[in-house]
């Protein structure tokens, strides 16, 4: 299987006032095989978001590099595979819900996106919203709005961090469901979480700590428990 | 589950029209949301209150035409002099291009446009044309307000004075986004931005006190043209362009994590700058700047340490200021220490400069109290009178504001003993001295009630906004952001009474010594609003209280005395 994801001696630094920097990611190796099912688990701050938010090209890495399907990060051909589903969803407030969606869709080359939009609308629970503007929305309902938007384009690598906050157990039934969908349709996914319940549905654990690997491997070869305690 | 997308081609043209419609779309939805009474007011009164400050300068100004001597004078430094402003551009973009500027997209478009498949430098091509427009109309309109002035004591008409002096302010703004674009689309480190700009802007004061030419005499010579014409400074103006240019077409390496940070902070800044909120402002212009406070103080103070526990707080914060805040405080109160010397010199229009330097340092030193401010539930967890507290908190802010006003004396006695027909030093410290204790006090005063005026009210209900009409509203929001400004500026005018003295063969010292008890006077004003202004508001509501209650039972009884007569 080639890597849908590859990263080599990646560090991410942070300036830190007086400090100078503060190291958020240590050099990182990791490589995700196309199709696979990843969890990324780690205390808070221990390099999760800072390594998908890397990935996704919001961050600049300080080292190292960064492949999506042998492509640099931030290139066009990265843009078109990775699709990142971020903690903060975030929205224009002058658009309704479907209004976003078609803009993302045809952002993304989606010329028929009607019938993929109404379906993933159905699903989250959104259907009778689709004219409202999601900057209205309850946290709930905002994150399901940003989760069909992460859906409704194609993506080889799906980047989600922290899914399942504030979600209904009907939105995170959907949201399993999409997650097991994109699988099974080859596209690898990695769900940065702190739901420990969610790793054993998973092919492959990482666990950061401090910005470092503390585990990488099969999810029943490791306590999930006492790889979030920091330190 | 839509199949993997790595094709080429087709997405991005298709991007692209999806862009386009979007911003289309949006157009129309925000000028349907205008309301266009409200424009239309805004434009007035921005047109009212610049047409009385033009006015005010122009009175300044005067109408008399220069001396032949003078006139040379002028045609010799003038582009120099101007070039400064060009040059600053220049320091001022380095500096926000190497922290992130001088683009400010919104938060969707960083996550749902620069993420997309699309050609980042075509999607950005539009709002950094719009940056670029904004920043040269801005430029075209103040600095064309300004140099038409000149034409009424230059030779050359006020229509081409203005002119010359729109196509300068837009060159000039043109410059400050397009160096912001170089330094950031090159990723140049903070450090060397400064010390770059530094360099441009010290050669340049160099070709001003000198005779020595400039990097920016080209484009100050730009703004005379009212006057005498050039064609060598077309060059300059096609550097500028070119500048531009190189901006633009590297606009495909604008940093996403720039561009993602400072979409949410410069949003947050603008609502905050809309609802004149200072300390926001404040505080987010410094995570604009990455401005951290140091995580190890300057001087620890020992943990068993005696002093009231406020009096230490506020060292334990201002032992943090970071060296950047530092400076720019030396800056700032250096700059106040020049204008005051402007005003001595006769340049009356200076004093605002002082004014607002000073109030601007009080708010950098009164980060203690603005803290306290920032967080109310705390401080009113604590059983201590706010009032109180409060006051105690201007202390150690008070003991540091010495270093810095003499930086701002030392500043001004220095100018001043570079002027040809400079007094005697001992005169200069001594009247220097009192000019600058007397400035930064109030200044420092105005900064207080900015401060403290911000804070919370746990007693305030919602009564009076309601009752309030809006042009009460409007006149009381005006006056808020006027008050502290105006208290600054009390001891800045210590400089126009020393003219003032001097002109009329008077005593400097005494005249000052005379503002700087004014000044204390307005200090202790102050002081005691701070500590008692809870207990007067407390007052004045129950007095507000009782007068309601006895009309309403005045209005109870009197339909029943009515009836029975």
């Amino acid at each position: 299987m080639s890597a849908a994801l590859s990263t080599r001696q990646l560090t991410k630094h942070y300036a830190a006032g007086s400090d100078g920097e503060r190291p958020a990611l240590a050099p990182l190796d990791l490589d995700i095989a196309d199709g696979s099912l990843v969890a990324l688990i780690g205390h808070n701050g221990s390099g999760k978001t800072t390594l998908l938010r890397m990935v996704a090209g919001l961050l600049d890495p300080t080292g190292g590099t960064i492949e999506v399907h042998g492509h640099g990060v931030g290139s066009a051909a990265a843009r078109a595979a990775v699709s990142y589903l971020a903690d903060q969803p975030t929205f224009y407030d002058d658009l309704s819900l479907v209004e976003h969606l078609e803009y993302v869709a045809r952002l993304h080359g989606v010329a028929e996106w009607q019938g993929r939009a109404h379906e993933l609308t159905a699903r989250l629970g959104l259907s009778e919203r689709l004219d409202q503007v999601p900057t209205t929305f309850s946290r709930g309902l905002r994150q399901k709005a940003s989760i069909a938007l992460a859906f409704v384009r194609p993506f080889s690598l799906l980047l989600v961090d922290e899914p399942f906050v504030g979600l209904d157990s009907a939105g995170k039934e959907a949201l399993l469901d999409l997650f097991a969908e994109a699988h099974r349709a080859g596209a690898a996914v990695v769900v940065a979480t702190h739901e420990l319940g969610f790793v054993s549905r998973v092919e492959r654990l990482v666990a950061l700590a401090d910005g470092e690997v503390r585990y990488d491997g099969p999810p029943d070869g490791a306590d999930a428990q006492t790889l979030v305690i920091p330190g | 589950m839509a199949e993997p997308a790595l094709t080429a081609g087709g997405p991005v043209a298709l991007g692209h029209d999806a862009l386009r419609e979007l911003r289309a779309r949006r157009l129309r939805n925000r000028l349907g949301d205008v309301e266009w009474f409200d424009v239309a007011y805004k434009v007035y009164v921005t047109a009212l209150f610049g047409g009385i400050a033009l006015a005010w300068v122009s009175d300044l100004v005067g109408d008399e035409p220069l001396t032949a001597t003078q006139a040379a004078d002028v045609a010799a430094r003038g582009p120099a002099a101007l070039g400064l402003v060009a040059a600053l551009a220049v320091l001022l973009g380095l500096r926000s291009g190497s922290q992130g500027g001088p683009l400010a997209l919104e938060a969707a478009d960083v996550a749902h446009v620069m993420l997309a498949p699309v050609d980042r430098r075509r999607a950005l091509t539009r709002p950094a044309v719009q940056r670029l427009r904004s920043a040269a109309f801005a430029g075209a309109v103040a600095a064309g307000a300004l140099t038409q002035l000149a034409g009424r004591r230059l030779p050359g008409t006020t229509m081409a004075w203005f002119a010359s002096g729109a196509v300068f302010g837009a060159v000039v703004g043109l410059l400050w986004v397009g160096t912001a674009f170089v330094a950031h689309t090159w990723r140049l480190p903070l450090a060397a931005s400064t010390t770059l700009g530094l360099a441009i802007v010290g050669w340049q004061i160099a070709a001003v006190a000198t005779s020595v030419p400039g990097p920016g005499d080209a484009i100050g010579s730009v703004a005379m043209w009212g006057w005498r014409q050039r064609a060598v400074d077309l060059v300059a103006v096609a550097v500028v362009l070119a500048v531009v240019g190189v901006g633009l077409g590297r606009l495909g390496r604008i940093s996403l994590e720039a561009l993602a940070r400072r979409a949410d902070l410069v949003a947050q800044l603008r609502f905050a700058v809309t609802m004149q909120d200072l300390r926001t402002v404040v505080l987010l212009r410094r995570q604009l700047s990455h401005e951290h406070t140091r995580t190890r103080p300057w001087l620890r103070l020992s943990a068993g340490g005696r002093g009231h526990p406020v009096w230490r707080r506020g060292w334990h914060s201002l032992l943090r200021t970071p060296t950047g805040r530092l400076v720019r405080m030396a800056a700032i109160a250096a700059g106040a220490g020049v204008c005051q010397i402007a005003v001595l010199r006769g340049t009356t229009p200076a004093l605002v400069g002082t004014a607002l330097l000073t109030f601007l340092l009080g708010l950098e030193v009164l980060e203690p109290l603005s803290q306290e401010v920032d967080h109310p539930d705390r401080t009113d967890a604590f059983p201590v009178d706010r009032g109180e507290l409060m006051l105690r908190h201007l202390a150690a802010p008070a003991v540091a504001l010495m270093p810095l006003t003499i930086v701002a004396i030392a500043t001004g006695v220095g100018v001043l003993g570079l002027l040809d027909d400079a007094p005697p030093l001992a005169t200069s410290l001594g009247v220097g001295s009192l000019v600058g204790l007397a400035s930064v006090l109030t200044g420092a005063a105005g900064a207080v009630v900015s401060v403290v005026r911000d804070a919370p009210d746990p007693l305030a209900g919602t009564q009076r906004e309601v009752f309030m009409p809006p042009e009460m509203a409007g006149l009381t929001t005006s006056l808020k952001a006027i008050i502290p400004i105006a208290i600054s500026a009390i001891g800045a005018t210590s400089a126009l009474f020393v003219r003032f003295a001097v002109d009329d063969g008077g005593s400097p010292v005494a005249v000052t010594v005379r503002v700087l008890v004014a000044a204390l006077l307005v200090a202790a004003a102050v002081a005691t609003w701070v500590r008692r202004r809870d207990q007067v508001r407390r007052w004045y509501r129950g007095f507000m209280a009782e007068g309601r209650a006895v009309t309403a039972a005045r209005r109870t009884t009197q339909p029943t005395q009515e009836g029975s007569s």
